[in-house]
């Protein structure tokens, strides 16, 4: 895997301060880092950043492209007891804390460290390994822990003891494809079992190995098929059998296990060990009668101009495809470029004898040796296998490509694979910026050329790669955190999308116009994320005051946001506002609000009180005044009732209706009068509330009273009509208003109230035939 | 779904709110209903539902260990109909809550809080955490997480900072946007919309409506004409340009649409008078009088499962229980995918249901009839097949019989007819002054506040305002006898343009558009209607007639043939010709879609922003010709209402789809609304009781 390819060294044997060095595969020196800190426990490269974990439990991101800058957290105070052991993956890392526990840290961003489940170890653990998230049956992170003579799972959550009983073990390694697992037992043996303990696998004794030295030093997996154990520079490759291979590179080696193979870092090498693929085997094994064999043989053939080419081709016709496939395949599986040319060219010759053939897979191999030929060039140093690349994906190393500052081989083979160049841009733009601040000038000796100059350079080469995704804002930011507000700005005004620019522009005291983006964003959390900025960054004066003179329509909407956001997180502020501009209705319809949220009667008369006194203020808002007096008057009236009936009764709340009809009810005829003349309740409404009120009494004799006591504004209908309706319904009083009501209506009206015979008379007196029948 | 064992604390999710179980046999309805749809369809919207799915899925599997959920109660409908809550078992969530204020009683690691970015639910949030941390449970320390649907918001992360609490928790997103009512209709489900926009000029929703749209293009290809009426339907359109030219790779890279040919955007403020008129659709008239949420109806148990019969049976095992009096209460997921019957009368004018559902009634009594004729095993069995599909019809038969017979007395109800009559005299323009003599009867009676509301801004809507003298008393009589906290609803409404005295203050168009869009239809036939105003019984949504400008411009202009086939008269253009030969039953083929074309009067007596917007790919292969429906091709047109639509104007466009071939249309909108909760919105909360 890429993050592989360099060789670390801490060469703290050297008198002076400590140093970390990065070189490439090549054996390049990138960049060298000072280090000041306690010894580190962990150095770890991921695509585009180095991590370095010190025993005190301090880690520091580096940046590959800058190892000048880094960021610094610390792993908090579960960390407390220090660091004794750490190990990580791309996304991350687990820590065991010298209190034996172990935390896990999730991302490079200073996130908190989790405490994994508690484990209860009284002792160092004898060994432990790490499974990633995207290889665990669970999906996130695992720990394998060898202690006493069992194995132990271990998670964010539980811990589940696997029950195996011939440890202790001085090692535990995962294979790459997380299937298999290579165990170091005390007494000696290499045993190979399936990741859930399910499956043996193989047990070979490794003291034949050995010759003496005891426990390997090192024990790494060679792909998924064999496992790799070293001492000193002695390296042994242990198949499934138990056969092995060796090789030496004395005094001593580091191993690096990866997806497909093995990398072994010698003093003087970086060779790289690998089972030999298939597609190779098929192609090149001596007395192959693989198809594949067979074209590349015919290849042969025809370029001696022999005729056992064509003699060659009829023989594999029917599995040509395949033959084709698989010198596609094998060419991807070769380091020199002569042998990939040649695999290539032997599929294109077979190629030309098949009526039907796809050749997406022979262009997209064509095209993937050209990237991998690129980055495996010394200058370069990547040693991608075709494997990798496919499994870690191109955009990965595009990215590392980038940290690397090879920005143009980074936009190139972007631009090969079609490929959006914009990770590129970015990070070529930023890198310059950074670099022209570095260069020791003062910004002031530089002048305005300079950043003119460096805005006209980012602009033109987005502007030609056509690349429109560019943030510009990011580039900004990054120019205004080295100093360069006015490359800052110059950057700014070419990006399009405001959510980009105003939290910029906040950070640079830009308020007025970070406000109005904001707003012509169309984005209302973005308008609010300027309104809290500059609620709590000015005095309330300047904050109203900015807000105020935008009367203007196009802050109107942030004036609307402030409003709602105001409405629920601080009405004082919003009280003041519509003092300080004016509004009256606002500020009425506010004390309204709050009236109809107290619970207590004098509260909310207070509050009705003030809504009546600021309508009162505004000459348009007349009949509302009057209308928060009534609402004023109703409750202190429906107060001193309750009090002068001693309490017996509720009336706080009522609407005038509801009020008149509960007096009625309850048979205060007086105080129910009083509501009506006080309100001027029209005769209408007085007779359906009358109506209603002694029908709910069951007063049939004050009903009869009631409609006697003059002509019934509302008509006798409802009489009827309003008694029906009564659960139950009244039927026989309901008929004695039926002779009051219109003529014409009586008919059906009887037969509403069940009497058919008086229906039948009424209908006989008005000669209707009709519903006579 | 929470295991039965019960936790104290705040109140559980009740039971009720998992959506029923499906019918036992479900694939085989459909063969027994001979009526089905159409074969043609537009683009396949699930997909929606899918992704909204795996991402709430996913967000869950991030979190590692058994959770405790804890739900924002109004996203518990719409969640409901992406995913069987009792599924999200399978993602380790061992409890559910409410979010409420008050302490947790928490015993898994995880804390998951799934709501809408809003300040209060902050507040809670901390105020739980913090209470948790001085308490720490047995579990050992827990992990909090807050999801916030559909994005997390500065406001929030503000309020979380100022709380003290930002370190302890991890905040993500769920984007939870269309989600998929039936195949014709997407929903936001957000509630309020209208209100925000427009009374509050909080535009948040629009953006919101900006990014579920974003993403529908991604799903089906950017649309190639976008068009629209009203100031927020151009706010929106402009967004949409926006993070199209702008929005860098997530949104530049959208191949113009083959299967949709363009978008219109309605702003709900272009037709406020649609809403406020009473609905007369079957689904209208329930949501009216029974109401729908989230697609689901709260009813008697009885009426959907025969087993729990209405009155206290004698129940056989009941030694223990007591009859209980009350009749239990059960939501319903009302859908024509599983309730073939529904689909068929949901969109159908109230009048006729009844005769529906007569018929399917004697039809079903006919195939149970069947099994009298039976004669050989093979007819035996076959009928067996057919009997599960009989079953589920015949259960939702008795369902909507017995929703009929609740709606039946209401529409019966003096009041009920009066208002009716008033509405339809006022849309018409006949009389407005005795109307309002009804209205206040309609107040002394003391029906429905919402009721007598709606009829009074109908009034002032289609008569240009109400004079200054009427209206106030009108006023005051409202409040004394519906209670002074409708104040604030009073001055909100003339805010709004709702309620005003005339001459009104603003432009009130509604008179100038009766002819220009022939919004009354006198002699519409309801049970086989030849135009889409038979959802109103004569009167035409002028939202819906705006989408008929841009579609079926015919359907305006002149009154249509008397048949039920369809509105679009004459056709001119690819394929127009063989009409004479086609038999009766041939549909006409829709319009390609044009622009506003010969409405340029109504638009500008409307008022508002109009849009009319070409969209280009930025690759530039893309032709950039707007897609012409072919022969045999079904084009798909999106409508967004921008504010809430009702049912009514749901079932008149899917009329529409109906009437010609070759054109679907598909609803989008923010939430389904009707006039008693849209007015509701514009109101304060009723003041809660005094102490004594």
């Amino acid at each position: 895997m890429i993050r592989d390819d360099r060789k670390l060294l801490l060469s703290s044997k050297h008198p002076g301060k400590p140093k970390i060095q990065i070189y490439t595969s090549s054996g390049l020196p990138l960049s060298t880092i000072p280090w000041d800190l306690s010894p580190p426990v962990l150095i770890h490269l991921t695509v585009t950043s180095l991590i370095v974990l010190t025993d005190e439990g301090v880690y520091r991101v580096y940046d590959l492209s800058n190892t000048a800058s880094y960021r610094q957290y610390s792993l908090g105070s579960d960390a407390e007891s220090g660091v004794v052991e750490a190990k990580a993956w791309e996304e991350g890392m687990v820590v065991l804390t010298g209190s034996l526990g172990w935390l896990e840290v999730r991302g490079w961003n200073g996130g908190r460290a989790i405490p994994m489940a508690a484990i209860g170890l009284t002792e160092p653990p004898s060994a432990w390994t790490l499974i990633p998230p995207d290889q665990s049956p669970t999906g996130h992170v695992q720990l394998l822990i060898s202690t006493s003579s069992t194995i132990v799972t271990l998670d964010a959550l539980e811990r589940i003891d696997q029950r195996i009983s011939r440890g202790p073990f001085s090692h535990i390694r995962v294979s790459p494809n997380g299937r298999f697992l290579a165990l170091i037992t005390i007494t000696g043996a290499l045993w190979v079992v399936s990741s859930d303990f399910g499956r043996n696998l193989s047990e070979v004794d490794i003291a034949e190995l050995s010759e003496g030295a005891g426990m390997p030093e090192r024990v790494e997996w060679c792909g998924d098929n064999a496992v790799v154990l070293s001492w000193g520079g002695r390296v042994v490759v242990v198949g499934p059998a138990g056969e092995s291979l060796r090789y030496d590179h004395p005094p001593a080696v580091h191993l690096v296990g990866e997806l497909d193979g093995l990398r072994i870092i010698s003093s003087s090498t970086c060779e790289f060990v690998q089972k030999v693929p298939d597609c190779t085997l098929a192609v090149f094994s001596p007395g192959s009668s693989h198809p594949a064999a067979i074209l590349y043989d015919a290849l042969d053939h025809f370029d001696r101009k022999s005729p056992k080419a064509d003699e060659s081709i009829r023989s594999i016709r029917p599995d040509l495809a395949n033959a084709v496939d698989t010198c596609v395949e094998a060419a991807g599986r070769e380091i020199e470029v002569t042998w990939q040319r040649r695999l290539l060219k032997a599929a294109q010759f077979g190629r030309a004898f098949m009526d039907l053939y796809n050749p997406s897979d022979f262009v997209g191999m064509a095209q993937t040796l050209k990237v991998l030929n690129a980055v495996r060039y010394y200058e370069v140093g990547i040693p991608i296998t075709y494997e990798q690349y496919i499994a870690s994906s191109p955009s990965v190393l595009i990215a590392h490509l980038v940290s690397r500052n090879l920005h143009l081989l980074a936009l190139r083979i972007s631009q090969h694979l079609g490929f959006r160049p914009d990770p590129v841009l970015k990070h070529w733009a930023t890198s310059k910026i950074a670099r022209s601040s570095q260069n020791g000038v003062d910004p002031s000796d530089r002048g305005t050329g300079d950043d003119e100059s460096i805005c006209r350079a980012i602009v033109e080469k987005f502007e030609k790669e056509g690349e429109r995704g560019v943030s510009y804002a990011e580039i900004a930011k990054k120019a205004w955190e080295s100093g360069r507000t006015r490359l800052a700005t110059m950057l700014l005004d070419h990006e399009p999308r405001a959510a980009e620019q105003v939290p910029l522009l906040l950070q640079m005291k830009e308020e007025n116009i970070a406000l109005t983006k904001a707003v012509d964003s169309g984005d209302t959390d973005l308008v609010y994320q300027v309104l809290l900025h500059l609620r709590s960054s000015l005095s309330p004066g300047d904050f109203f005051h900015l807000l105020d003179d935008s009367i203007s329509p196009q802050l109107r909407p942030a004036v609307n946001l402030l409003q709602v956001f105001a409405k629920q997180a601080d009405r004082g502020l919003l009280r003041d506002f519509y003092y300080q501009d004016d509004r009256r209705t606002e500020s009425a319809c506010l004390e309204l609000e709050e009236a109809g949220q107290q619970d207590d009667a004098n509260e909310r008369l207070e509050h009705l009180r003030r809504a009546a006194k600021s309508f009162g203020e505004s000459k348009d808002r007349l009949f509302e005044a009057k209308m928060t007096e009534d609402a004023h008057r109703l409750l202190t009236l429906q107060q001193s009732y309750e009090r002068e009936l001693d309490h017996k009764f509720t009336f706080s709340g009522l609407s005038v209706n509801a009020f008149a009809h509960k007096l009625l009810v309850e048979g205060f005829g007086k105080r129910a009068e009083r509501v009506r003349n006080d309100w001027k309740v029209p005769d209408k409404r007085w007779w359906w509330i009358k109506l209603r009120a002694l029908a709910q009494r069951r007063d049939w004799e004050g009903l009869e009273n009631f409609a006697r006591s003059k002509k019934s504004p509302i008509g006798y209908e409802p009489f009827v009509t309003h008694l029906l309706s009564l659960s139950p319904p009244q039927p026989t009083h309901a008929a004695t208003f039926v002779p009051r009501c219109d003529a014409k209506a009586r008919a059906d009206l009887y037969v509403l109230c069940g009497d058919w015979g008086k229906a039948a008379e009424s209908a006989k007196e008005r000669n209707d035939r009709t519903k006579l029948e | 779904m929470a295991s039965s064992t019960s936790a104290p604390g705040p109140s559980r999710l009740a039971q009720t709110h998992q959506p029923p179980p499906a019918p036992s046999t479900s694939g085989d309805s459909e063969l027994t209903v001979p009526n089905a749809l159409p074969a043609e369809k537009g683009i396949d919207v699930s997909v929606l539902k899918e992704l909204a799915k795996s991402e709430l899925i996913g967000s869950l599997n991030d979190i590692q260990g058994a959770k405790t959920l804890i739900l924002d109660p109004a996203l518990a409908g719409p969640l409901g109909l992406v995913t069987e809550v009792a599924l999200l078992k399978h993602q380790a969530v061992d409890k559910m809550f409410w979010l409420e204020p008050g302490a947790l009683n928490i015993n898994t690691r995880n804390v998951v809080w799934l709501c809408r970015p809003k300040m209060e639910f902050m507040r809670i949030i901390a105020d739980q955490i913090r209470s948790q941390q001085n308490n720490p449970s047995a579990a050992g320390p827990l992990v909090y997480t807050i999801l916030l649907v559909p994005r997390a918001t500065e406001l929030c992360r503000k309020v979380l900072e100022d709380q003290g609490v930002m370190g302890d928790v991890t905040i993500s997103e769920f984007k939870l946007e269309f989600i998929p009512m039936e195949e014709d209709l997407l929903s936001l489900e957000m509630e309020g919309v209208a209100r925000d926009i427009h009374l509050n000029g909080d535009d948040t929703p629009i953006y919101y409506s900006s990014l579920a749209l974003m993403t529908f293009q991604r799903a089906f290809g950017l649309f190639p004409r976008v068009l629209g009426k009203g100031d927020s339907a151009k706010k929106l359109a402009d967004l949409l340009q926006r993070h199209h030219t702008s929005g860098g790779s997530q949104y530049g890279d959208i191949e113009l649409s083959d299967q949709v040919d363009g978008l219109i955007i309605l702003d709900r403020s272009v037709d406020w008078a649609t809403p406020m008129c009473t609905q007369l659709t079957y689904e209208g008239m329930l949501d009216e009088f029974v109401g729908i949420k989230n697609s689901h109806i709260e009813i008697d148990a009885a009426l959907i499962d025969a087993n729990v019969s209405a009155p206290p049976a004698p129940s056989p095992s009941g030694a223990g229980l007591p009859s209980t009096p009350i009749t239990k209460k059960k939501k319903h997921h009302l859908t024509s995918s599983k309730d073939r019957l529904f689909g068929d009368i949901r969109d159908s004018n109230f009048a006729v249901v009844g005769s529906k559902l007569s018929k399917v009634a004697r039809r079903l009594e006919g195939d149970y009839g069947g099994v009298k004729n039976l004669k050989s095993v093979s007819q035996m069995k076959e009928f067996v097949g057919k009997l599960g599909g009989l079953q589920s019809e015949q259960q939702s038969l008795r369902l909507h019989t017995g929703l009929t017979e609740l709606l039946m007395p209401i529409t019966k109800l003096e009041t009920f007819n009066r208002n009716l009559e008033a509405q339809q005299n006022l849309v018409a323009g006949y009389d407005p002054t005795s109307q309002l003599n009804t209205i206040e009867d309609l107040l002394n009676q003391e029906v429905d506040w919402q009721t007598v509301m709606r009829t009074a801004i109908l009034m002032s809507l289609t008569s240009g305002g109400i004079k200054p003298k009427p209206l106030e008393s009108f006023k005051r009589d409202f409040l004394q006898t519906y209670g002074y906290h409708h104040l604030p609803l009073l001055i909100a409404l003339q805010d709004l343009g709702l309620l005003v005295k005339s001459p009104p203050p603003m432009n009130l168009p509604f008179s100038n558009l009766r002819r220009g869009l022939r919004l009354i239809v006198d002699d519409i036939d309801d049970s086989n209607p030849n135009d889409i105003s038979y959802v109103y019984s004569g009167y035409a949504p002028i939202s819906i007639r705006l989408v008929q400008c841009l579609t079926q411009k015919n359907a305006i202009l002149s009154p249509a043939p008397t048949s039920g086939t369809g509105a679009a008269g004459e056709e001119d253009g690819v394929g127009g010709r063989g009409k004479s030969s086609g038999s009766r039953s041939e549909k006409p083929r829709a319009y390609p879609l044009s622009g506003w074309k010969g409405f340029e009067d109504v638009l500008s007596v409307l008022g508002g922003a109009t849009v009319d917007i070409r969209q280009r790919a930025s690759t530039g292969t893309g032709v950039g010709s707007s897609v012409v429906p072919e022969d045999n091709r079904t084009i798909t047109t999106v409508v967004f209402f921008l504010g809430g639509c009702t049912y009514t104007e749901i079932a008149a466009l899917r009329w529409m789809s109906r009437v010609a071939k070759g054109r679907k249309f598909l609803v989008a909108t923010t939430g389904i609304i009707n006039g008693n909760n849209l007015i509701e919105s514009f109101g304060d909360d009723p003041p809660i009781a005094l102490i004594h």
